[in-house]
């Protein structure tokens, strides 16, 4: 079953339904939970969209980053769905299974992005109330993603060379 | 690999002194943990060598980059200023640090948060050098990690 959203008007549709692809089939591979991903909307402000998350750089003919951002009760839930067992919050594993996830989206929205784009190692950041930087000038756009265990989203910021 | 911490101090106190005409003082150890509002920033360090350099720096500190990067008054420096002298500073930081690094290496594109409660990590990697330093009074610290290579099974 494939599911198509229309994206926000002035982002590329062929820019973000790689992501919504990539973080269901992610999900469902690796966790075997099903996502469901609602319209993107276009972010306003520049605070994350929740507490836990996972940076990855874009380079290539596509260039800017892409955030995964968990709730943090969506995240204990899905790293656990994800490696077998529970991780607590405050461990170097926690940070590595979220880096894990943010770069198998990122990895699986490359291949159907085509091109030569390519990706960063992931960074991490855990807290609350802070803001990451994106590109200026290029809108970022929300993709609001709903499971069982809790929400999250991805916040795409790329351009197409 | 091995990178000598004071070979990063000194590349800290040229660019500080270069960009922002600041004079740092070395800092021995880290210091007591505070809820204060910093900028970090993160670049990624890919190809012979790999891993990635992280500088965080109280928003005093960053504004002050910023006010003198930008040449623009302090109390009018904005958030995203905070993050592009810091993104800047960590640029250079990486540069330099490349230079002392096997060829070749690429830089990525810096990732830059801004907060008073958050925590950054590189997943898979550990710290391989870490550098404080005081910067007009403000503790700030450049730390260096390398990416763990995965474990290879005993035939």
């Amino acid at each position: 079953m494939s599911q198509t959203i229309a994206p926000a008007p002035s982002i590329s549709r062929t820019l973000i339904q790689p992501f919504i692809v990539a973080v269901r089939d992610v999900f469902h591979k690796m966790a075997k939970v099903e996502i469901t991903c609602e319209k993107p909307h276009l972010k306003e402000g520049n605070h994350t969209s929740y507490e836990v998350c996972g940076i990855i750089g874009f380079s290539g003919h596509v260039s800017g980053s892409v955030v995964v951002s968990f709730s943090d009760q969506a995240a204990l839930k899905l790293v656990e769905a994800f490696v077998g067992e529970k991780i607590d919050r405050n461990t170097p594993d926690f940070a590595d299974a979220i880096g894990e996830l943010a770069n198998m989206i990122a990895g699986g929205a490359k291949q159907h992005l085509g091109g030569s784009a390519s990706i960063s190692v992931p960074n991490v950041v855990i807290g609350k109330g802070y803001q990451i930087a994106n590109m200026s000038q290029v809108p970022c756009l929300v993709i609001p993603c709903k499971s069982p265990h809790g929400d999250f989203a991805i916040e795409v910021c790329i351009k197409q060379r | 690999m091995e990178l000598n911490p004071n070979d990063i101090f000194q590349l800290a106190a040229t660019i500080w002194e270069a960009t922002l005409g600041i004079q740092i003082e070395a800092v021995s150890s880290q210091p007591p943990s505070s809820k204060r509002r910093s900028t970090a920033a993160c670049i990624q360090i890919t190809g012979a060598w790999n891993g990635a350099i992280l500088l965080d720096t109280p928003d005093s500190v960053a504004r002050r980059a910023a006010s003198a990067m930008f040449n623009t008054d302090a109390s009018k420096v904005q958030v995203t200023d905070l993050q592009d002298a810091v993104a800047e500073l960590v640029n250079m930081v990486g540069g330099n640090v490349k230079a002392l690094l096997p060829e070749t290496c690429y830089l990525s594109l810096p990732a830059v948060v801004e907060g008073g409660d958050y925590s950054t990590r590189v997943p898979g990697s550990q710290v391989l050098t870490r550098v404080f330093f005081s910067s007009e009074g403000e503790s700030v610290t450049i730390s260096i990690v390398e990416k763990v290579k995965p474990q290879t099974a005993a035939a």
